[in-house]
């Protein structure tokens, strides 16, 4: 986890959700890459975050893109957030006795159905061998964890519109990894909304 | 300790790697080659566990081969980026892993652009302009943070690699030669650091220059 | 051994308060240590406090996390030194301040930098300062930064083997003219014309070396100085948040500035971008005419 550094948070809004992650891939003390995501889209309503060790970032990547494209050609659908979360899950648990080092946070909306007319937004993490949590306000992980509990604590109101949740996952990711070491060297936020997904890169300090 | 450099430019790809091989606190060789031409515009730099590195380094360059020979095309840079990678990423987690840092280097000649990947023994991969293993990355990044700029041209390129040799031969209590090559459309050349001006002496030597493909194209295969 | 030793102490001092203190050099001991100063009572003081603290370094997960992390660099010229550090302080990945005063003014000649163990260097710079000052009140001239640096390392190594964690650079301008020492826990101490202390000092001799020359001019070395801090700031993850400039000239010491290394780092991304973009339009107007 702190061999390359890295942070991801998600928060809960009105009939959306965001997702935001910073940019540095480092080597301990040495930054080597400022263009790192942390942050992949599933489609166009479901986004995931993977901070941990990088190689298993990629890994797990590619493994999950490969089990969403299988699950879309059976299934005829788009996966839903739980659905996925829960595909996650037993991804990381497969792995059981030697885990991917990573703690991923989940982000997403539901298309109303028949069954379920008026979905929730959804947010989910999970440790890093898939015990799934799934909190009503906010998500966080990475090596600025700590840091940005405090400042989510401290930001976060229900029932936020796009922008303004834009600008409260913002703050929350800036402040916090302005006091961690191992993450900063820019940022990117997604905002998921049902018509579309708002995504804007941070200028954040960079030292 | 090992040491080397890649930087990007407008229409060319620099690799840099120090030539000293041996156990230990002995130096058994000043003169080993560790750049791999891969294909006839990508190359690589590696260093690592000894035994681990050109055994590596023997299993890339005959599985792109296999690829080249089966499809009848060479593996595009990012392709061959995410292959190294993910073989890296498998051995990671396999009885015997290797370790083995690189950087890849290559001229993707479908749309003239050039790549370098950064990626070390555990798999990770970063996708950078420039970039260090070893020595260099704590010595010279900062140099060429400073000096480069987007779109440098060969002689330029060449200039900033020569201020990061020059750092980690002032900075370093070992003495390092380095070993360079440049690809760039026309495939992988030779660079003699030394040179007063390395890129008139490479297009005077012209084929001399050239490292030899070590993967060229096939003439048989395809039968009607 | 120990009491062969002891037999060969000369018997305790009784003496009276103020005997005492007449005797005192400072408040060192006979043996030069700070009187008062407590050490740990256990066979090994060294590894009882590496045991529980980062001082060494050596053991990451210590419960307690000293200040680490630093970059400092000062450099000899023709004008005199220039000191640049970054004023980050770091207890494992938690960045606990980023205003931290790297540089100690020993008195308005003598400057003294800030690597390794915050307190370690503060504390013991200080005293420095007391000396220096003992020193100018005995002989009626002002010290020599080679004595001054003799002082604290004479001190530190004193202290060898039980944890102290200092890297400094004592800068300063005596009859000799500008003078420049790097003074550490080990004991080393070395005279030279440029010095880079710390965690990101690889990164700033990265600019240093290659920008470095003894006849820059006072604006070329200021700025030297400052861009190795700002390159270091940003590639080392324990370096950055301010850089603190100083230039030491003939009449003392002077503050040039406190720089925000994220706002510079724009700055100088901006610059060559605008560079890159120039040189470009050159090439291809180059090209146009042949």
């Amino acid at each position: 986890m702190e061999y390359n550094g890295g942070s991801v948070v998600a928060m809960i809004g009105k009939d959306c959700v965001a997702i935001a992650s910073d940019l540095r891939l480092g080597q301990q003390s040495v930054g080597v890459a400022m263009n790192f995501e942390k942050v992949f889209p599933v489609n166009d309503k479901l986004y995931y975050g993977l901070p941990g060790l990088a190689t298993d970032v990629y890994t797990l990547r590619e493994q999950l893109r490969f089990r969403v494209n299988m699950y879309r050609m059976k299934e005829e659908r788009e996966i839903t957030p739980k659905t996925f979360t829960h595909l996650l899950s037993s991804t990381l648990y497969e792995k059981r006795f030697g885990p991917y080092f990573l703690e991923p946070v989940v982000a997403g909306l539901t298309t109303p159905t028949e069954l379920e007319p008026k979905p929730k937004p959804f947010i989910s993490t999970m440790d890093t061998i898939g015990c799934i949590t799934t909190p009503k306000d906010f998500a966080v992980a990475g090596t600025a964890q700590d840091k940005l509990y405090g400042m989510a604590e401290g930001l976060w109101e229900p029932d936020l519109e796009p922008e303004d949740l834009f600008e409260t996952i913002s703050q929350t990711l800036l402040n916090a990894v302005d006091r961690d070491a191992l993450s900063g060297w820019g940022a990117i936020v997604h905002v998921i909304t049902h018509d579309k997904v708002i995504t804007r890169q941070l200028r954040s300090r960079m030292d | 300790m090992e040491c080397s450099f890649g930087l990007t430019g407008k229409d060319f790809v620099l690799l840099a790697a120090d030539t000293s091989a041996g156990r230990s606190i002995i130096q058994m060789k000043d003169d080993e080659n560790k750049i791999k031409a891969l294909g006839p515009h990508i190359a690589m730099a590696y260093g690592g566990e000894a035994g681990d590195t050109n055994n590596f380094a023997d299993f890339v360059d005959r599985n792109l081969r296999l690829y080249q020979i089966r499809n009848h095309t060479p593996l595009l840079p990012a392709a061959a980026s995410a292959w190294i990678r993910r073989s890296l990423a498998e051995s990671l987690r396999s009885r015997h892993p290797y370790s083995v840092n690189l950087m890849l280097a290559g001229f993707d000649i479908t749309d003239s652009t050039s790549h370098l990947y950064w990626i070390d023994y555990l798999g990770t991969k970063a996708i950078v302009p420039y970039a260090a293993h070893g020595l260099g990355q704590y010595l010279a990044l900062s140099t060429m943070d400073k000096w480069w700029t987007e779109g440098v041209d060969k002689r330029e390129g060449i200039e900033i690699l020569k201020k990061c040799v020059d750092e980690v031969g002032k900075r370093s209590t070992l003495k390092f030669k380095f070993n360079c090559i440049l690809i760039d459309a026309s495939g992988i050349h030779h660079i003699n650091l030394d040179s007063s001006d390395p890129i008139a002496e490479m297009e005077q030597a012209g084929k001399a220059a050239e490292v030899i493909n070590p993967n060229p194209p096939l003439d048989v295969g395809i039968t009607a | 051994m120990n009491a062969v030793l002891q037999s060969l102490q000369p018997p305790a001092r009784h003496t009276n308060e103020d005997e005492e203190d007449a005797w005192g050099y400072g408040n060192l001991d006979q043996r030069g240590g700070v009187r008062g100063m407590m050490v740990p009572r256990v066979p090994d003081p060294a590894a009882f406090l590496n045991l529980h603290t980062d001082s060494i370094s050596s053991n990451p997960a210590a419960k307690i996390k000293l200040a680490h992390g630093t970059t400092t660099l000062a450099f000899r010229f023709k004008g005199g030194i220039i000191v640049a550090v970054d004023s980050r302080a770091t207890a494992g990945s938690y960045i606990a301040s980023g205003t931290v005063k790297k540089v100690i003014e020993i008195n308005p000649y003598l400057l003294g930098t800030m690597a390794g163990g915050a307190a370690d260097c503060q504390y013991w710079e200080t005293y420095l300062g007391m000396q220096c000052r003992l020193h100018e009140l005995r002989n009626k001239e002002r010290i020599s930064v080679a004595a001054a640096s003799k002082i604290l390392s004479n001190i530190v190594y004193q202290y060898k083997g039980m944890g102290l964690s200092m890297g400094t650079m004592i800068c300063g301008w005596d009859k000799t003219g500008p003078a420049l020492f790097y003074v550490d826990s080990d004991g080393s101490r070395l005279k030279g014309d440029l010095f880079s202390v710390g965690s990101g000092s690889t990164f700033a001799y990265g600019v240093l070396d290659q920008g470095y020359s003894y006849d820059l001019s006072d604006e070329e070395a200021q700025e030297l100085g400052r861009r190795s801090i700002i390159a270091a700031g940003h590639r080392d993850a324990f370096s950055g948040n301010t850089c603190n400039l100083f230039h030491v000239r003939e009449n003392g010491w002077e503050f040039i500035a406190n720089y925000d290394v994220n706002e510079l780092w724009y700055e100088y991304e901006a610059k060559k971008k605008a560079g890159a973009s120039q040189a470009q339009a050159q090439k291809d107007e180059g090209m146009a005419v042949e």
